[in-house]
């Protein structure tokens, strides 16, 4: 009763001006990041990161999950008008969409990836608000040993789940590792890699890993495009549409059917629970299962609204189920809740199994955000702004990429007031360029660098607690119950890889 | 078998350079690791242990890289509009294939070279000036020149440093360093 009680509050604190401000600003923020090629709603987020130091921390949640649930749903407007996904989670999008936009259906296409976006988005949400508390409670349950597993865990299928590319995601997410062990010993007061300087024994912030590996990056890369504009406005030539085009024909949505949306939901938000699954990866299981069990399988990659609701209902869905680990065991399995993880840190706060319990009116309302995005800004922005998006996302280059720059180097200063994580920036930039070029994924990197020191910290305990033994982690029933998750993981994704019965390249 | 040709060129592609370049830097953190003492101590693990077991690793996982990329057969040039996805929500790296310097691209380079002077002009000249320099070189450099349009991206670069100014000093409160506040 305490817990639904709290959740209502939730939903009241987004009637406070600044908070509902704030979130309508994080969405709209969030829906021009994701459907702006080159940019992401993570990259959205890791800007905000640096400002939360002057936020409250629930309008800071507040907006991090409204910008969020923007970035899933947005990358569906240039996947489905120019065929260029927004983002990488609406790429299942751009084979229905694409092909509706050209017979001149581009407009429906894009009501049925909002319908899609708004019921996953809205069950995800609800899900998490119900498994969240269960969630922890289990969580509860868990010793030493067993935390150590769930974390190698995490890590292990972060890393396998790299398709192609498992050594270069094992490579990242030590780096990660590596770099978080510079500065004091998690256990003992001894300061490590600092090579002599002292503003490296606070160790590393995470702030300037985040804004170097997504932002300063993606300046690095952008900085050669001839283009000067983000979409060519050549591209842009579809007919004038109405507003009411982009309301989907309540023939199709019943064709769709609503198992079929339910389906795709609890699909979404189960992928969301993994480590390093992501939006991608719900949309692309859900996509598969529904022309698995369509009544015509024949009718996909050539406009089919089914494949859109799949696969858009997934990703919006996946976002709830990100969130679990993350409160509930201090797990972050994705970068965008691997960055909340840091706005929560940066304001003292440190996730766990009494978390959902004891600061549950800061987190409710980002609950509350998560839902009211899903239900209502997704369609009222399609609404809104439909007949403007394509418009709105041709922006000059040299304004865009100025404007973040600025707004990441000068929030890597905010933290410290000092120009030295300014540099660390630069320096965390550069090499995330370099490891993006060569295709090593620097999501690992982050979630290397976040989940390392839990790892160490564990590891250290639990061997300390029996005397070194360690047996201990194949006794605790806890620590086992992991460790056989890991190899049934391990099994299906690497020894018995999944087909792809002919949808082009796996994301990861 | 590959030739003498192939071979040199595999050795400098950036596949082969990168993972090198950071076996080295993992090399120097596993002796500093070493230094740190020995990894176990009474049965129980020190400060040392996991960085040594980690380096290993990393040196392993990159032994593997670098005879991958040795072994890898020449892949076709990219198409230069092409707009591959990475893995990950992290974002694209969509820009077109162009000459490298040192692994980077001059696009790049510029990028650096701007922000590492931005970085030292920020806490000498303070952020009025310091930005408005860098955003307006950003500028030119994201579009080509500064011939061009300029007094649009004057305009611009002007707009963005108010922005910023309003964003940080007035809306949350950050104290941005100025030119007479040292």
């Amino acid at each position: 009763m305490d817990t639904l009680s709290g959740l209502m509050g939730g939903f009241a604190a987004l009637a406070n001006p600044e908070t509902l401000l704030y979130m309508i600003g994080g969405f709209l923020i969030g829906t021009f990041f994701g459907a702006v090629p080159g940019l992401t709603s993570v990259l959205a987020i890791a800007l905000l990161l640096p400002l939360t130091y002057s936020l409250d921390v629930t309008t800071a949640l507040v907006a991090c999950a409204s910008i969020f649930m923007a970035g899933m749903c947005s990358g569906s407007i240039t996947a489905t008008t120019i065929n260029i996904p927004g983002a990488p989670s609406s790429m299942m999008t751009a084979l229905e969409g694409y092909p509706m936009q050209q017979r001149g259906e581009g407009a429906k296409a894009l009501g049925h990836a909002a319908l899609g976006s708004m019921i996953g988005g809205s069950v995800g949400a609800l899900l998490l608000m119900v498994v969240a508390p269960l969630a922890a409670d289990v969580a509860l349950l868990i010793r030493t040993p067993g935390k150590f597993s769930l974390i190698a865990f995490a890590l292990i299928v972060i890393i396998i789940s790299q398709r192609g590319s498992v050594t270069k995601g094992m490579i990242a997410t030590l780096l990660g590792v590596m770099i978080a062990t510079i500065g004091i010993d998690v256990v003992q007061p001894l300061a490590r890699f600092t090579f002599g300087t002292s503003t490296l024994v606070q160790g590393i912030d995470m702030m300037p890993l985040i804004i170097g590996t997504f932002a300063i990056s993606e300046l690095l890369i952008q900085a050669d495009s001839r283009s000067t504009r983000t979409v060519d406005p050549g591209m842009i030539k579809a007919a004038p549409v109405r507003r009411r085009d982009f309301v989907p024909p309540l023939a199709e949505i019943r064709e769709i059917g609503f198992v079929r949306y339910l389906k795709s939901a609890v699909i979404g938000y189960a992928v969301g629970i993994l480590p390093g699954a992501g939006g991608s990866m719900a949309a692309f299981v859900s996509y598969a299962e529904s022309m698995r069990s369509s009544k015509h399988p024949e009718r996909y990659g050539k406009g089919n609204p089914e494949g859109i609701a799949a696969a858009e209902c997934a990703n919006n869905s996946m976002c709830g189920g990100a969130f679990v680990p993350m409160l509930t065991f201090g797990i972050p399995g994705d970068p965008t809740t691997a960055i909340v993880l840091g706005v929560l840190v940066i304001n003292g706060l440190q996730p766990g199994p009494q978390f959902m319990t004891q600061q549950l009116d800061l987190i409710a309302p980002m609950f509350a955000s998560l839902f009211v995005s899903a239900l209502i800004l997704i369609p009222l922005t399609l609404y809104l702004l439909g007949p403007y998006f394509l418009k709105i996302v041709s922006i000059r280059r040299d304004v865009l990429y100025s404007s973040i720059a600025i707004v990441a180097l000068v929030g890597s200063y905010v933290a410290t007031y000092s120009t030295f994580q300014m540099a660390l920036a630069l320096v965390f930039g550069v090499l995330a360029y370099f490891l993006r070029r060569q295709k090593y994924p620097i999501v690992c990197l982050l979630l290397g660098f976040v989940l390392g020191p839990s790892l160490e910290e564990y590891c250290r305990r639990s061997l300390s607690i029996n005397d070194g033994n360690p047996l201990i982690f194949l006794t605790s029933p806890d620590s086992l119950f992991f460790i056989a998750l890991t190899l049934v993981f391990f099994y299906f994704m690497v020894i018995r890889k999944p087909k792809d019965h002919g949808l082009g390249p796996t994301p990861a | 078998m590959p030739s003498r040709h192939a071979l040199r060129s595999r050795l400098l592609d950036g596949e082969f350079v990168l993972p090198a370049i950071l076996a080295v830097v993992t090399l120097i953190y596993l002796i500093s690791a070493l230094e740190l003492g020995p990894p176990m101590r009474g049965g129980n693990m020190t400060a040392s242990f996991f960085p040594i077991a980690t380096a290993i690793v990393v040196l392993i996982a990159l032994v593997v890289a670098m005879v991958s990329a040795l072994r890898a057969r020449p892949e076709a040039p990219e198409p230069a509009a092409a707009a591959s996805t990475q893995a990950g929500e992290e974002g694209r790296d969509d820009a077109p294939v162009a000459r490298r310097y040192v692994g980077l691209t001059p696009g790049a380079i510029g990028v650096i070279v701007l922000t590492a002077g931005y970085l030292l002009a920020f806490d000498l000249i303070g952020y009025f000036v310091a930005t408005f320099v860098y955003v307006l070189l950003l500028t030119g450099l994201f579009s080509g020149g500064l011939r061009q349009q300029w007094v649009s991206k004057l305009v611009a670069t002007v707009a963005i440093t108010l922005a910023g100014y309003l964003l940080f000093e007035v809306v949350f409160q950050v104290r941005l360093p100025t030119l007479w506040s040292q």
